[in-house]
């Protein structure tokens, strides 16, 4: 990497939901094997402008600075992504952040992800086994079939699909790509296959898997290369089915 | 929580997407087959629109086969268009792009069909009229973008509605499924620009 004295930001402040934005520009002395989180900590230590103004401190949110946790999602450069694997060797300056544009503003890069988890708990998007007694132990998962399903099972619930999804958007209802891969992956699980029909029904709803509009952009976006696209075309062909026969038996 | 609350959310956006291949999808390539015989000229061009137009109950299928199902996909489709939210300049992807064209050229296609049907169906249906039209330079490009678009609306959403179905689920079956389209497409629209120039001699 060529060699660069300064690291220069430039990002959209906000200082609430109802507030109007600023733009202001960072420059920061440049590190080698920087991220965008060491940057706004940095900022955070020293909150002047580039112009040598003094203003607060950038608001953000992270935990795991390893790409598990999806806190940290925001738009750099353009698209979603986390902020802590984001390298600043890789990235075009000035380094543009903004806050996800799907989601409720909390202030400057936070948001409010809270609807991620609402739409989880629509499709029932884990696997019911309490009860009063032991239920024992539950019926095997093949090989073949936990490999691919371990994959979707990386999700973070980190917003990128939805962030790029053109179908995500306030005059529409669709969940987004990543709860519907979830289904798929529930309803893999031999013990979760007993409820498929809870997750299935779900996806007939206004919001469900038909308002989908195949610009596949989720499986580009995705952080953990998690096969969206092939979720959503296998769920297609199981709503259809599910769909057929819930009719048929009225 | 409760299950069983059905809408008919799902039914609306099959049929849909039905709706684009059958009827419409068909009618489309019949109808562009069927207007080469413009090739052979005014004469027996017009002898045929002629005869279809005798045809007992005409006017029946012309409703039921194409009205009405052109009706309802443009209609919907026209809402699910005002659903959508491009974004192809921050995510610009070749199928982000295929997104936004399949709904500015749906939008075109029923611009042109509703001219195209009130200046043919309900005025004068001959080779001359179309002739006449065409002969203006507008109404030549009018033409030549509605054919182009109707086309690529009508492949590019079997590419889609092969997902919708669940037939093509990995990215392999899709991917071959596009370049089969692409054919299709290239066929498909040297014979609506055939079509035209018949009428431009």
């Amino acid at each position: 990497m060529a060699e660069q004295k300064t690291i220069r930001l430039k990002i959209r402040r906000q200082d609430g939901p109802d507030k109007p934005f600023r733009w202001e520009e960072f420059e920061i002395p440049y590190r080698e094997k920087s991220n965008v989180i060491s940057c706004l900590m940095e900022i955070q230590k020293n909150p002047v402008t580039a112009s040598g103004k003094k203003t607060t401190p950038v608001v953000w949110e992270c935990n795991c600075l390893e790409e598990v946790c999806g806190a940290c999602t925001m738009n750099i450069n353009g698209q979603g992504k986390q902020a802590c694997s984001a390298l600043v060797d890789q990235l075009e300056q000035p380094i543009v952040l903004e806050p996800l544009t799907k989601f409720p503003l909390v202030r400057d890069l936070m948001v409010d992800r809270q609807i991620m988890f609402d739409h989880l708990k629509t499709v029932h998007a884990w696997i019911p086994i309490d009860g009063t007694y032991n239920l024992g132990s539950g019926p095997r998962m093949p090989e073949v079939k936990r490999q691919w399903a371990y994959e979707l099972s990386k999700c973070m619930t980190c917003g990128c699909c939805m962030e790029a999804c053109p179908q995500v958007n306030s005059r529409s209802k669709f969940i987004g790509p990543s709860a519907i891969s979830q289904v798929r992956l529930f309803n893999t699980h031999p013990t979760g296959e007993m409820n498929k029909h809870e997750r299935l029904a779900p996806l007939l709803e206004e919001g469900g898997i038909a308002d989908c509009g195949n610009s596949q952009n989720c499986v580009r976006a995705c952080p953990k290369e998690i096969p969206l696209t092939t979720s959503l075309a296998d769920l297609n062909r199981e709503t259809n089915k599910f769909a057929l026969d819930r009719w048929l038996r009225k | 929580m409760s299950t069983t609350q059905t809408s008919n959310h799902f039914l609306i956006r099959r049929v849909h997407s039905l709706l684009g291949l059958v009827p419409i999808g068909f009618f489309l390539t019949f109808h562009m087959i069927l207007n080469l015989t413009a090739l052979g000229g005014a004469k027996q061009y017009d002898l045929i629109i002629e005869t279809m137009q005798g045809f007992p109950g005409i006017m029946i299928i012309e409703l039921v086969v194409i009205f009405i199902p052109i009706a309802v996909h443009a209609i919907y489709g026209t809402y699910v268009v005002y659903t959508g939210q491009a974004n192809v300049l921050r995510y610009n992807y070749a199928r982000n792009w295929f997104y936004i064209i399949q709904r500015i050229s749906g939008l075109y296609t029923v611009v042109f069909v509703v001219i195209h049907v009130y200046l043919l169906r309900f005025g004068e249906a001959n080779f001359a009229a179309l002739s006449h039209f065409l002969s203006q330079p507008l109404g030549l490009i009018f033409y030549v973008l509605g054919v182009l678009f109707a086309i690529f609306h009508f492949t590019n959403g079997l590419w889609a509605f092969a997902i919708t179905w669940g037939l093509t689920v990995g990215p392999h079956s899709q991917k071959v499924w596009l370049y089969t389209l692409g054919v299709v497409f290239v066929l498909l629209s040297a014979i609506g620009l055939a079509d035209i120039a018949a009428f431009i001699k």
